[in-house]
């Protein structure tokens, strides 16, 4: 079985306290009632230790094996950007709105809700999936990228410099989806040709246009140089 | 959404208990998920089958068995099936995106339902859905099936379906407390029959894994959709042969989305056995796979797209190394 | 009268977009991804016919769901439901899912009424009426001028076409809505909108308050084309829901209210007569359209940017002419402005039927576009674009390639007005030399953050990434709505004269001539603690309107399935001053890739026996995949002297009929009707039987 590689302390969404899905079901249940039923006795802290937390989870994933959960809302953890994420949900919520709803990761966006146009997509133990269709419950001991995941010490990635340098963003909606369908595809592949860029892609859908831009960010953040030709033409 | 209960089952045997009462296999979930938000499927309960052992991994030998829940990227990128079975390699790499491939099992492909826009229009109440009149038959139907058995004309969507037909592939499914083995034909036999089936799988019977002989044969699978990638196809075709010059033996001969089931013409088959493959030959196999098309207002080109495909799919096993 | 500068830093230079970091990080906050204190999810109940007498709206029950804070109708009363889709009544609560479930507790009275969502039944004065006072087919618009029916009896060469175009949906992907408090003190909208101050109004007015109470914001948002102006019916019961519940509502629509309610492009069915000398000189042209606007067909804003009536004939001068224009009401959602109301429609028709007439006379049909296009810009653009693209050795007497698959070329022309007015603008020097650089503009996509800060930039000698250029509020001074690609020539002039009045203030509060560039840091440390504030607005001089542009289309066509593959797409397009090379290319690659969805793929699909729509979905409303798209290559012809113009709209309208012409050109017969699917291609072919539109 699959554990979340967390390595660091809870994940504490301060809005979650004045966050109106609270009011129904509160999100920010405390350590003791996300353990209450579980039959455990471990004592609240803010920090605790990966093994607790690994233990933990695999406690609650054997409950889930045994018996049904909801249909109210259940515990559950995620493992997001390498951190813990806990949540209350109902096993109807999807991993794209537990991430935007319940935990303000908004970078995934909601643009069909259908597995049709990749604007929610994140990595799902690295290869890139639509969280659209994944519900979070089912999402539970998988490593889970999103886009706010992927910068380092604040500097935007090899992928993201190349979308802003080659200008394949328009209004921004699809972005962050392409951002997590490249990097995967130069992950493991980091030499693509032009027609596996636009293999990988084909699960992405621009609006705006940036189709052949992406490409070029593509092809840029893996080395190879544009072939886009635009020139301007004094009228005189 | 409607609200649900959902739990992981670790046997077959608790997996066909738990789905009993209005449950529903969860594997990948595309399929499913999809019915869920618009209304179409209520499960009060979702039972994650995707940890039930040796339903992950592509065991090879003289029969190849393929876990139900082997995801359609794991088939695509399998270095030995593109060698052995390269037909149903091919229909797994035209599978949706890459982001479905990556979550979607063999099963669950197996066992998708119609993807007709009356069916899946939730505020449309078709015969699919238990009502009295198929929309399409006298509506937009430039998707629908040229052959059908019975008065819902929305075919087959499943690539893997059309290509297994081709390889002789029998699924496996848990029935009760037994192993039954179907083949693709009988995988598929009640939605000829029945509008409201989508296959011959009752609400327990689970798909366990896919057996496909290694016959030997060369096999292929060509589509044709309205965009370049990431779209159904309005007509695939899967062939598969021995093939020795431009002889073929063991021919089978598939069309997807043309039926509710994968269509194939056991006289067309026979027809092409042991022949050495030209037009002439191929253009009479398609008088016997199409001679009883019948075509509705809109979908009437669907059959010179078949007829292509037939050809263009014969010939790629004839000239494939 | 300002003027440019003659020599120009930073303007015209390829600028990387100040703000794509925060959108490819994620972190680019959209009105869909606001979550205020308290915030409430909120959804529409739409009615599930295309027609019908409501008598009861039930919605108690919804309000005893779990979690739901507000319910209400979208009107008091009995009403009647023209289209599938229409909102009823609307939702908000603590998640979604409590949400969903209020709108299944809905109870609704009605008694389904006749209905009719095809065009070509609508006009029959026995179908089913739209609108009871009016017969669905509205009084046509008949324009005549020489004599028509002389001149086609003189003319050498006359031809005959009827050409369709479907009904094509906006789909901005962030779909449309809003994130809306309402409180005593006022109100704040996150607004997913192309004009911050039009939705103010529209709130303001909804809400009966005065408009000083409404703030608007759009920092990002996800696209509009045309459908984003209004708050929108949504945006009024957001507001409305979040006074009741006195939280904060976000209520963004899904994609399948997406292709119901707000907008569409109108569809059209063009019959057209030309007629021309035997040199090829056109003299008679005579048309007898229709199209349909939904449920606006008819009305009052049918005249308007969502009206089914376009320009004829396209572009060329002819001098003997009978146009008839008439809209058809039909039970579907109303059109708004799509990106070029009316050209991409008006262009398909025109340009097939010039080519028809190229084949007729059997002349290049470039050469046939140098003889009767009255543009001296794009008659230059058509000699530089036939030579770019290889015109001479790739046009070929039409279906003469060998092989199943054959290739074609097309090309095709547009014309657009651009130009805009009216941006006010305030500039702030502070004393540390940062700059900020206030508009109440908003930016679709089309880059105009940038080019704020680039004007800025460019005034004051620094780098555009030393602007801080802060637009999407009305708070700050206002400039209009982005609409008939009048942006960037509204907002540029107005920031280049605010920022030029306060560099003469900072020049004369520092003592200092030349404070641009190096000196820049010094003189602004002069200022003290005061900053240098200071106000301005377009003024004549530094834009103007008018451009034009054409496009050639390289195709594939197999004709044994029909498949169209799209090679390559050249694009020359004039636009004025150019201030961001970059994003301008970029403008051009949208218009381009939108306009091959709209050749190839885009159409919605209503269905006769139950008027709903069949595809409300991107599963089968199809936008252009990735692995469409061709090679592009756009040519820019830079004209500063006429200043800033503006470019979005004209880059999508002959993009569809240069690949139509391209397909006809391949195929050696055209398809008449867009989008150019298989089954299209092959009936076209006479492979099969051809479909009847009219069931």
């Amino acid at each position: 079985m699959l554990l979340p590689r967390w390595s660091v302390q809870w994940h504490i969404t301060p809005r979650m306290s004045d966050h109106p899905h609270n009011t129904s079901h509160p999100a920010e249940f405390s350590r003791r009632s996300f353990l209450k039923g579980l039959g455990t006795a471990v004592v609240a802290s803010a920090t605790v230790p990966v093994s607790a937390v690994a233990a933990e989870v695999e406690e609650l994933q054997k409950i889930g094996k045994t018996k049904a959960l909801g249909p109210g809302p259940v515990p559950i953890v995620l493992d997001v950007n390498g951190k813990p994420m806990k949540l209350n949900v109902e096993p109807r919520v999807t991993l794209l709105q537990a991430l935007r709803d319940y935990s303000n990761l908004t970078g995934s966006k909601e643009v069909c809700d259908r597995a049709t146009c990749g604007g929610c997509t994140v990595l799902f133990d690295g290869e890139p999936i639509y969280s659209c269709m994944k519900l979070a419950i089912d999402a539970q001991g998988h490593a889970i990228t999103t886009v706010e995941g992927l910068q380092q010490s604040g500097q935007p990635s090899t992928v993201q410099q190349a979308i802003i340098d080659a200008d394949a963003s328009m209004c921004g909606y699809c972005t962050p989806g392409f951002v997590m369908t490249v990097t995967a595809l130069l992950k493991k592949n980091p030499h693509p040709t032009a027609d596996e860029v636009r293999t990988a892609c084909s699960g992405n859908l621009c609006r705006c246009g940036i189709q052949a831009r992406m490409l070029s960010a593509a092809l840029k953040a893996s080395g190879v140089s544009s072939t886009m030709r635009t020139e301007v033409i004094r009228h005189a | 959404m409607n609200p649900f209960q959902y739990l992981t089952v670790r046997t077959p045997e608790s997996a066909v208990a738990e789905v009993a009462d209005h449950g529903r296999f969860l594997a990948g979930g595309i399929d499913l998920l999809g019915e869920m938000k618009d209304y179409i499927a209520k499960p009060r309960r979702l039972v994650n089958v995707k940890d039930l052992p040796g339903t992950r991994e592509i065991v090879r030998g003289k029969s190849w068995k393929i876990g139900a829940n082997v995801t359609v990227a794991e088939l695509e990128n399998d270095g030995e099936v593109r060698r052995v079975f390269p037909g149903l390699q091919q229909a797994a790499a035209e599978v949706g995106s890459p982001q479905i491939r990556n979550v979607a099992t063999v099963g669950g492909n197996l066992a998708q339902h119609s993807r007709c826009w009356y069916y899946r229009q939730p505020d449309v109440h078709c015969l699919k859905k238990g009502g009295s009149t198929c929309y399409a038959r006298e509506g937009e139907n430039k998707y629908h099936s040229l052959f059908s058995g019975n008065p819902c004309i929305s075919p087959v969507v499943s690539n893997l379906a059309v290509a297994l037909a081709a390889l002789d592939a029998k699924v496996i499914i848990r029935r009760g407390k037994d192993e039954v083995p179907l083949t693709i034909s009988e995988l598929y036999a009640k939605a000829w029959d029945n509008p409201e089936a989508h296959h011959s799988l009752g609400p327990t019977d689970l798909i366990l894994r896919v057996e496909v002989p290694e016959a030997g044969r060369k096999s292929a699978y060509r589509q044709i959709s309205e965009k370049s990638s990431f779209d159904w196809a309005l007509v695939s075709c899967a062939a598969a042969a021995k093939v020795q010059g431009r002889k073929l033996s063991q021919v089978r001969i598939v069309l997807g989305a043309v039926s509710p089931v994968p269509y194939q013409v056991a006289a067309a088959n026979e027809l092409l056995e042991g022949k050495e493959l030209d037009d002439t030959l191929i253009d009479q196999a398609n008088q016997a796979i199409l001679k009883d098309a019948t075509p509705f207002a809109h979908n009437g080109f669907k059959i010179p797209i078949a007829e292509a495909l037939v050809r263009r799919t014969l010939h790629q096993l004839v000239t494939s190394s | 009268m300002p003027s440019w500068p003659k020599k120009l830093e930073v303007v015209g230079q390829p600028v990387r977009r100040v703000d794509t970091s925060v959108k490819a990080t994620g972190s680019a906050k959209y009105p869909s991804d606001m979550q205020p204190a308290g915030w409430l999810y909120g959804m529409i109940y739409r009615a599930p016919w295309p027609a019908a007498k409501v008598t009861r709206i039930n919605l108690e029950k919804a309000k005893k769901i779990p979690g739901i804070n507000a319910v209400v109708a979208e009107r008091e009363g009995e009403r009647t439901v023209r289209f599938y889709g229409e909102e009823l009544a609307a939702v908000a609560g603590t998640s979604k899912q409590a949400c969903l479930d209020a709108l299944r507790a809905i109870e609704v009275e009605a008694t389904p009424q006749p209905f009719v969502v095809k065009e070509e039944i609508a006009k029959n004065p026995n179908s089913p009426r739209v609108w009871p006072d009016a017969p669905n087919l509205g009084e046509a618009n008949v324009r005549e001028h020489g004599d028509v029916d002389k001149a086609f009896a003189d003319a050498a060469a006359i031809v005959e076409g009827f050409f369709t175009t479907p009904v094509q949906i906006h789909h901005p992907l962030e779909p449309h809505g809003n994130t809306v408090s309402v409180t005593d003190d006022g109100t704040t909208c996150w607004a997913s909108t192309q004009g911050i101050t039009s939705v103010r109004e529209g709130l303001a007015s909804y809400l009966n308050v005065s408009q000083d109470k409404v703030r608007v914001v759009t920092d990002y948002m996800g696209g509009g084309f045309g459908s984003k102006f209004g708050p929108g019916v949504e945006g009024g019961l957001a507001a409305r829901l979040s006074q009741i519940a006195g939280a904060p509502v976000r209520l963004m629509l899904t994609r399948f209210e997406q292709s119901l309610a707000v907008g569409n492009r109108p569809s059209s069915f063009q019959r057209i007569k030309l007629g021309a000398s035997a040199d090829g000189k056109l003299v008679a042209f005579e048309m007898d359209a229709f199209g349909t606007a939904g449920i606006g067909a008819g009305r009052a804003t049918a005249g308007g940017g969502g009206g089914a009536g376009f320009p004829a004939p396209y572009i060329y001068i002819v001098p003997n002419i009978r146009v008839k224009q008439a809209h058809v009401a039909i039970n579907a959602g109303q059109a708004r402005a799509f990106r070029a109301p009316g050209h991409p429609i008006a262009s398909f028709g025109m340009e097939s039927i010039l080519d028809e007439l190229a084949v007729k006379l059997k002349m290049d049909p470039v050469e046939l576009r140098l003889k009767n296009d009255p543009s001296e810009i794009r008659r230059r653009e058509y000699t530089i674009g036939a030579e770019r693209f290889g015109w001479k050795e790739k046009y070929k007497p039409p279906g003469s390639s060998a092989g199943p698959v054959k290739v074609g070329v097309g090309c095709g022309g547009a014309t657009w007005g651009g130009g805009g007015r009216g941006s006010h603008a305030e500039a702030q020097i502070n004393p540390d030399g940062s700059v900020e650089v206030r508009c109440g503009t908003q930016d679709l996509g089309t880059g105009t953050r940038t080019l704020v800060a680039m004007v800025a930039a460019e005034v004051f000698g620094l780098k555009p990434e030393q602007i801080t250029a802060r637009i999407g509020d009305t708070q700050f001074p206002p400039s209009g709505a982005s609409g008939g690609s009048t942006t960037a020539a509204s907002v540029c002039p107005a920031i280049f004269t605010t920022c030029t009045s306060a560099l003469t203030e900072l020049q004369k509060r520092a003592g200092i001539d030349n404070v641009r560039g190096d000196n820049w840091k010094s003189a602004c440390r002069k200022l003290g603690v005061t900053p240098v504030v200071a106000q301005g607005r377009w003024e004549e001089g530094l834009s103007s309107s008018g451009v034009g542009g054409v496009q050639f289309a390289e195709v594939a066509v197999d004709t044994e399935t029909g498949f169209v593959k799209v090679r390559k797409i050249l694009c020359v397009q004039d636009c004025g001053l150019i201030v961001n090379k970059l994003t301008c290319e970029t403008q051009a690659h949208g218009g381009i890739i939108m306009g091959l969805g709209y050749a190839l793929y885009e159409e919605r699909v209503m269905d006769s026996a139950t008027g709903v729509v069949l595809n409300p979905n991107f599963e089968t409303y199809k936008l252009p995949n990735f692995a469409d798209v061709p090679e592009i290559e756009v040519v820019l012809l830079d004209m500063p002297e006429r200043g800033v113009i503006g470019v979005g709209e004209p880059v999508t309208i002959p993009t569809a009929s240069a690949i139509a012409n391209a397909v006809a050109n391949a195929l050696g017969v055209r398809v008449p009707s867009l989008p150019i699917t298989p089954n299209r291609v092959l009936a076209a072919l006479g492979k099969v039987k051809p479909a009847s539109t009219a069931t």
